[in-house]
């Protein structure tokens, strides 16, 4: 097809140039064309129609520029994402008036791309565009890739485009947001807070040039505490928006800054911080939001190092205040001893002295308070040494039941007074029981005594009994009984009830809390039940045996004791209570429950204990909810998590501690604080239930108080951790990446709410074991499948690492996502866990490809040789592309079946697919040019030109594989290069066709003198004829006229001027003219003849009979000679520029000999040239090709030459080649008469001279090729009339090779019938080096080979 | 055209017969070189006869196919061109080589 009939054509279809382009298709039409050196778009070649067919139907942002000017177009998504306010006014400009600005970064990259053909790929370059009306810091994935003309030259570039300015910004910013959450070590001073805040916002320039952070003083003044970036000398800024809460920008000299404040919550700002902006990016919400969040962290950062440090200053505070406790106890109590027993001693002596009755009683009130006042000094005395590990005690075997019921009876006076009953019951036990005998009676009168305070009705008993190996004793009252809530606090030091009605509101509180330690001191237990407004027991539980005591302190029984004298301030004390006594009443002092109502989740299979614990709870002020089990209780938790959960440890479906570990496994109920609950004692059960992750343990039966003790005290605990974990929780949950964290295993463990969002996968299903259900399908896409195994593997096993793999989302569309991963310990549990981010690459991994199959499209295109074997390889490209079961093409020609070629089955014909495939291929063929047609059932077909008429390919997925947008983007814009591929394919099969048969014809079938071999070879790939030529010329004088020569550049026009020349050159020979008079004679013909400058030539003119060569060289590289020797001769005289070069010398002549036997050899430089090795290595290799060669007939060496200097791939260059042996060949052809035998003979020995035979071999070979004749004559004659006999003669450097050939048969010799005619054989064996006679139907050879000796 | 070839016949100074030939003897002019042969020890009667190939720029098996039914009777004498095919054919020992 030429030129002419593609513009034909064109202008049928010119107003469809835009077509399709929407409004972007309409501007460009608007542009006149004309003044640009593209012109009117009627007179567009293909090429360039079909580029702005695929950019305008792309919904994928591109431009392209086209033609010498580069001119600009680009499409709807270009115009959107990056072009701005360019648009309209950049269409059909110059590219590099449209991208002035940020020429010097895309200019080189497109330069590259027109000379080299190379496409370019680069990623998130940073490009300072004005588009918005100032410079704007912008990003850009981009790829150019290179456009062809019809001819195939490279005359403009496409570049596919993503603007990633919003992508490389969030990322950047996102990365200070992290880094300034990311304090690694504890909490800190607010310095080293601040310290750390300004290195992190240093390490973003970009976005902050320049930051200070200043904090108000008490007196309202500011003071700077970290300045980043450039140096503001200590400029001042304004301070009243901030301080009022609002951010303030300012405009400075050199750009501007954003004052934002530092917010406190409930109360006014810590401070400010002025954030310089980037004076290449306008402050947008984003760029704005970005700077508060900083200063959100900033201030994050300031009230929890200032809480920490307040926090610090209490808890120290509180030690102190321990210690000076513990100081008072231990030493104080002593101090009042010495003055109660100055003051106990003289009271008792007046008291024996005075006679009046009122300072008597009055003596008494000062006794009975000295002896109170020293019973209480008493205690405290007791308990710091219980505490110091100094209480002595002396443990003697006693009988408890007397001694408990003599110190008894000491209160039965008291107690008879108060109206009550009092009833001692202790029988006699069985074995004695080891006592501290002061301890006991402090235990048992401590009792009573409170006993009575308590009991207004009723009575008090006493019980003694042997239960197992232990007394028990049990000291009961029916008075107003403890409250159930206070029962767990009833043996608390200084713990008093409050509110309880009793005969005094004297008491310290510490009586019950001494009795415990006392009955502790023996091993024993006590353990108080009471029932509101019925009573209370006390019950003390004392083994029997020592083995519970320390040997050490057990003495030897001593005698029973009476009841110490320590035993009256009780008593004194007990009637003072009493009505007689005179009571003192208080009034009490009602005190609010101060601890906050919290969410509790209860989890108990038993229904009563259920029941109970409910309404307990709720009786503090919780909400409380209920569940059976373990599995319930989970649920309860992941819907919505409670402030604490109360679990009881056995349950059925799931315990307390697979509840506990199951809660702890899911990030959002990880701190969750847990209580567990289990009638199991012993600390090795409470050791496993905090193992699994339990705050806290306790043991049924438990108090009621204890219990709302401990809830309260973790849910307070629980609060105080939460705010942490609630603060990175926010953290994560804000990111734009998706976050993950895997256990060793490989199992999700915790997901933020992007990962929901791409992968379509949500926290409730957590943990994802692996096989995760994002994985590919094993079955459809085993590469993807793959792809995600090593991925995961490489998760498990390294520390750190990122990869890239396709993923299905939960509702089946794939995606794929970048992710990158790192191993941490977790700080909790020392576990080794895997922390990820990922983000959805879907749309660059399209983009990646399509670039990928691109340059792969390309690569079979250029590669290709010929339309007809490119198709295959391109269908089976397109099959590996989508993974499809296969890819057809059916070429529609018009009347003809369409000619179809497919991936798998290159046999295929039209009427061998099936029906439904032929109607697919028949309806893609009617659908508009380069326009995608998908099918619900995972296929798609494009139409496109192939150079016989409509292309309609059709792309069949594999099952269930739906054609997505990407795929449809990335079929259109394949068909659009193949397309033009093909037709670029189908000029050059033309050219190289035409060029070939020209090139043929020229050089064609002349006969060639004797003695010569010739070779042309056209360049391997692509395969290319070019403008190398020889020729022979035999002159009327019998000499010959030889000439290589070589014409600049390849195809049709390089073998038209060779053709020219070469007729010239001979021509000119025949003429008679000298080889030097010939070239200079072709210079005036090569100035005129465009294409033929520079040409070189080597032009000689032999004489064949002689060997004498005349020469005259062109610029070519010299004709090599090898003598039979093996000595090589460079005919390198002669030379002067190539033809058409001006020049004042004349061109000289050389004259040469060529040696008998030596071999002469012409060749253009394709035959030696290489790249990076210098020509004269080449013609050295030559050389010793010719010289290995040199024993060989002249074809086989001129075959030999061809191949073994042949590059790996072939020529890439074309390749003629002359060889010549001096002397030619001799050939004769006689009549089989004997007349003609001294003829022969005569020209025979003629041709050995020439041949350079020494006499002694040439007697040899006459006589041998004598009888060899004789023989054809007599034979020719026998059997019919004289045929001919043909006889040749060639030589080589060591060899003389004669055959001579008769059209008769021989018969076998036999010398013994005919002695003198059969010697004829014999002799030839006898003189030559090798004879062999074959006989055949035709007719009789005899070949005869003699060495030449040296 | 034919082979060219001619004789001489005289005696020497030992009064043999000698047949000078001069030419080239292939199998065209065999039966001459046969001829001149016979006529020579016709001549010499029951004496030897020398063939005097000294001038001889060529012969091949039909030339010497004449000679050997009477080698007992001849003597050649050669040029030192003849004497390696003179040697093949076993006649050296009939034969002196002359430079």
């Amino acid at each position: 097809m030429t030129r002419g009939d593609f513009e034909t054509m064109s202008e049928a279809s010119a107003a469809e140039v835009f077509a399709g382009g929407g409004e972007v298709g309409h501007d460009l039409a608007a542009v006149d064309w004309k003044s640009t050196p593209l012109g009117s778009p009627q007179r567009w070649p293909q090429s360039l129609r079909t580029a702005v067919s695929i950019l305008l139907s792309s919904r994928f942002p591109m431009w392209m520029a086209w033609g010498p000017q580069l001119t600009f177009f680009c499409n709807a998504a270009y115009r959107r994402d990056t072009l701005g306010r360019k648009y309209p006014w950049a269409l059909g400009r110059p590219a590099s008036e449209v991208w002035a600005e940020i020429w010097g970064d895309i200019g080189p990259r497109i330069e590259t791309v027109l000379t080299t053909g190379q496409a370019t790929w680069d990623e998130a370059l940073l490009l300072f565009v004005e588009r918005s009306g100032y410079q704007e810091e912008s990003y850009h994935t981009f790829s150019y890739s290179p456009l062809r003309d019809d001819e195939g030259a490279t005359v403009g570039m496409l570049c596919v485009v993503s603007e990633e300015t919003e992508r490389v910004l969030g990322e950047r910013r996102m990365t200070t947001l992290r880094d300034l959450g990311s304090d690694p070590s504890a909490i800190r001073t607010e310095q080293q807070m601040l310290s750390f805040a300004a290195a992190q916002l240093d390490r973003n320039r970009k976005d902050l040039p320049f930051t200070h952070i200043y904090l108000f003083a008490e007196d309202g003044t500011a003071r700077l505490t970290t300045s980043t970036g450039v140096d503001q000398n200590g400029r001042s800024w304004p301070v009243e928006a901030v301080a009022r809460g609002e951010s303030e920008l300012v405009t400075l000299d050199d750009g501007q800054a954003l004052l934002v404040p530092l917010l406190q919550q409930g109360g006014s700002p810590y401070g400010f911080m002025v954030a310089g902006l980037n004076r290449f990016r306008a402050l947008d919400e984003s760029y704005r939001g970005f700077i508060e969040l900083a200063a959100g962290h900033v201030a994050a950062g300031i009230a929890s190092a200032r809480s920490y440090e307040a926090q610090q200053r209490r808890a120290e505070e509180l030690a102190e205040l321990d210690r000076a406790k513990t100081a008072f106890f231990s030493n104080i109590s002593h101090e009042f001893r010495t003055p109660l027993t100055l003051i106990m001693g003289p009271v008792e002596d007046l008291l024996d002295r005075a006679g009046d009755p009122e300072t008597r009683a009055e003596l008494d009130v000062i006794q009975r308070n000295a002896l109170r006042l020293g019973k209480l000094v008493n205690t405290l005395l007791d308990f710091s040494r219980i505490e110091a590990g100094r209480m002595q005690a002396r443990y003697e075997p006693v009988d408890l039941s007397a001694a408990t019921a003599e110190l008894a009876s000491v209160f039965e006076s008291a107690v008879e007074r108060a109206g009550l009953t009092f009833k001692v019951d202790c029988p006699p036990l069985p074995e004695p029981v080891l006592l501290d005998r002061g301890m006991w009676e402090k235990v048992i009168l401590n009792l009573l005594s409170n006993a009575l305070k308590f009991t207004f009705t009723g009575g008090i008993r006493v019980t003694v009994r042997a239960e197992g190996d232990a007394a028990v004793v049990t000291v009961a009252d029916t008075g107003i009984g403890v409250p159930e809530a206070e029962l767990p606090r009833l043996f608390e030091r200084f713990h008093r009830i409050e509110n309880a009605q009793s005969r005094s509101n004297e008491g310290s509180g510490i009586g019950l809390a001494l009795v415990k330690e006392l009955v502790e001191q023996h091993g024993g237990t006590i353990r108080a039940d009471s029932t509101l407004g019925e009573g209370a027991t006390f019950t003390i539980r004392l083994r029997f045996g020592a083995e519970h005591l320390p040997a050490s302190a057990i003495v030897p029984a001593g005698s029973a004791a009476p009841v110490s004298p320590a035993a009256d301030p009780y008593v004194q004390e007990a009637l003072r209570w009493l009505p007689d006594g005179g009571g003192e009443d208080g009034t009490p002092t009602p005190r609010q429950a101060t601890h906050a109502r919290a969410r509790l989740l209860v989890a108990d299979d038993n229904a009563d204990m259920r029941d109970y614990l409910t309404r307990l709870l709720r009786s503090a002020g919780h909400n409380v909810e209920a569940v059976a089990d373990g599995r319930a209780a989970l649920e309860a938790a992941r819907a919505q998590n409670p402030d604490l959960i109360i679990s009881d440890v056995m349950m059925p479906r799931l315990d307390g501690l697979q509840l506990v570990a199951a809660l702890r496994g899911d990030s959002r109920t990880a701190s969750t604080p847990v209580l567990l609950l289990s009638a199991r004692a012993g600390q090795e059960a409470s050791i496993e239930g905090l193992e699994a992750g339990a705050d806290d343990y306790l043991v049924k039966p438990f108090s009621s108080a204890e219990l709302l003790a401990r809830v309260r005290a973790n849910v307070e605990l629980a609060r105080l951790r939460n705010h942490h974990a609630r603060w990175r929780t926010a953290l994560i949950d804000s990111l734009q990446e998706a976050f993950f964290v895997c256990d060793e295993a490989g199992a999700v463990i915790e997901i933020n709410p992007t990962f929901t969002e791409i992968l379509g996968y949500g926290p409730e299903q957590l943990p994802y074991a692996p096989v995760h259900p994002w994985w590919p399908d094993p079955a459809s896409d085993p590469d993807g499948y793959r792809q995600v195994e090593e991925a995961f593997a490489l998760l498990v096993d390294q520390t750190h690492g990122s990869y890239t793999i396709p993923v299905t989302h939960r509702d089946g569309h794939v995606l794929w996502v970048a992710a990158s991963f790192n191993q941490v310990e977790d700080p909790d549990t020392g576990r080794r866990v895997i922390v990820g981010t990922f983000r959805d690459v879907t749309a660059e991994h399209y983009a990646v490809q399509r670039e990928g199959a691109l340059a792969a499209l390309s690569l079979r295109l250029s590669e290709a040789e010929s339309l007809p074997g490119t198709l295959p390889a391109v269908l089976e490209e397109l099959r590996g592309l989508w993974q499809a079961a296969e890819v057809s093409a059916a070429v529609f020609t018009g009347a003809g079946v369409p000619v179809v070629t497919t991936a798998t089955d290159t046999a295929l014909r039209w009427e061998g697919l099936p029906e439904d495939q032929r109607q697919r291929l028949l309806a893609v063929r009617d659908k508009a040019l380069l326009t995608p047609v998908a099918e619900e059932s995972g296929g798609a077909g494009i139409a496109l030109e192939h150079p016989d008429g409509t292309m309609a390919l059709w792309v069949q997925l594999g099952e269930n594989r739906p054609f997505t947008e990407q795929d449809r983007t990335l079929l259109a814009l394949l068909a659009g290069h193949l397309g033009q591929g093909l037709h670029r394919l189908h000029q050059i099969d033309q050219q190289r066709e035409t060029a070939l048969a020209l090139q043929r014809a020229i050089l064609g079938p002349a006969q060639l003198p004797a003695g010569f071999a010739v070779r042309y070879s056209p360049a391997t790939r692509p395969l290319k004829v070019g403008g190398d030529w020889y020729d022979t010329i035999a002159l009327p004088d019998q000499r010959i006229g030889i000439v290589v020569g070589d014409c600049v550049g390849h195809g049709l026009q390089a073998a038209t001027v060779m053709g020219q020349l070469r007729s010239a050159c001979r021509a000119l020979l025949l003429q008679n003219i000298d080889p030097a008079q010939t070239l200079t004679a072709l210079d005036r013909f090569a100035v005129q003849l465009p294409g033929a400058m520079c040409a070189t030539v080597f032009c000689a003119v032999l004489d064949p009979g002689t060997g004498d060569l005349a020469y005259a060289s062109a610029g070519h590289p010299p004709a090599v000679v090898t003598h039979p020797d093996g000595t090589i001769d460079l005919l390198d005289q002669g030379r002067s520029r190539p033809l058409g070069v001006r020049s004042a010398i004349e061109r000289p002549e050389a004259r040469y000999t060529v040696p008998s036997r030596a071999t002469l050899l012409l060749y253009t430089d394709g035959l030696v040239e290489r790249r990076r090795r210098p020509l004269t290595a080449g013609i050295e290799r030559v050389a010793g090709t010719i010289q290995r060669g040199r024993g060989a007939a002249l074809e086989e060496l001129a075959t030999e030459v061809m191949e073994s200097m042949a590059p790996e791939g072939g020529y890439d260059d074309d390749v003629a080649l002359l060889l010549y042996r001096q002397p030619g060949p001799l050939e004769l052809d006689f009549p089989a008469e004997s007349t003609r035998l001294a003829t022969v003979r005569s020209a025979l020995r003629g041709w050995l001279a020439r041949a350079g035979i020494d006499p002694t071999t040439a007697q040899n070979v006459l006589v041998a090729t004598g009888e060899a004749c004789a023989n054809a004559i007599e034979h020719g004659h026998r059997h019919g009339p004289a045929g001919w006999i043909s006889l040749r003669a060639a030589a080589t450097a060591d060899y003389l090779r004669l055959t001579v050939t008769d059209s008769g048969r021989w018969k076998t010799p036999r010398p013994a019938e005919n002695p003198h005619r059969g010697r004829g054989l014999t002799l030839m064996r006898a003189l030559m080096t090798e004879v062999t006679v074959t006989t055949g139907a035709a007719g009789t050879v005899v070949g005869l080979q003699a060495r030449i000796p040296r | 055209m034919s082979t060219v070839l001619s004789f001489a016949t005289s005696r020497d100074a030992d009064g043999a017969t000698v047949l000078a030939v001069t030419g080239e003897v292939d199998m065209s002019n065999a039966a001459e070189f046969s001829a001149a042969l016979d006529g020579a020890l016709s001549e010499a009667g029951a004496g030897p006869v020398v063939v005097d190939l000294s001038r001889v720029e060529y012969i091949d098996s039909a030339g010497l196919a004449v000679v050997f039914p009477h080698v007992d009777r001849v003597r050649l004498v050669a040029s030192e061109l003849l004497a390696p095919l003179l040697t093949v054919v076993g006649l050296d020992d009939v034969t002196s080589v002359r430079s």
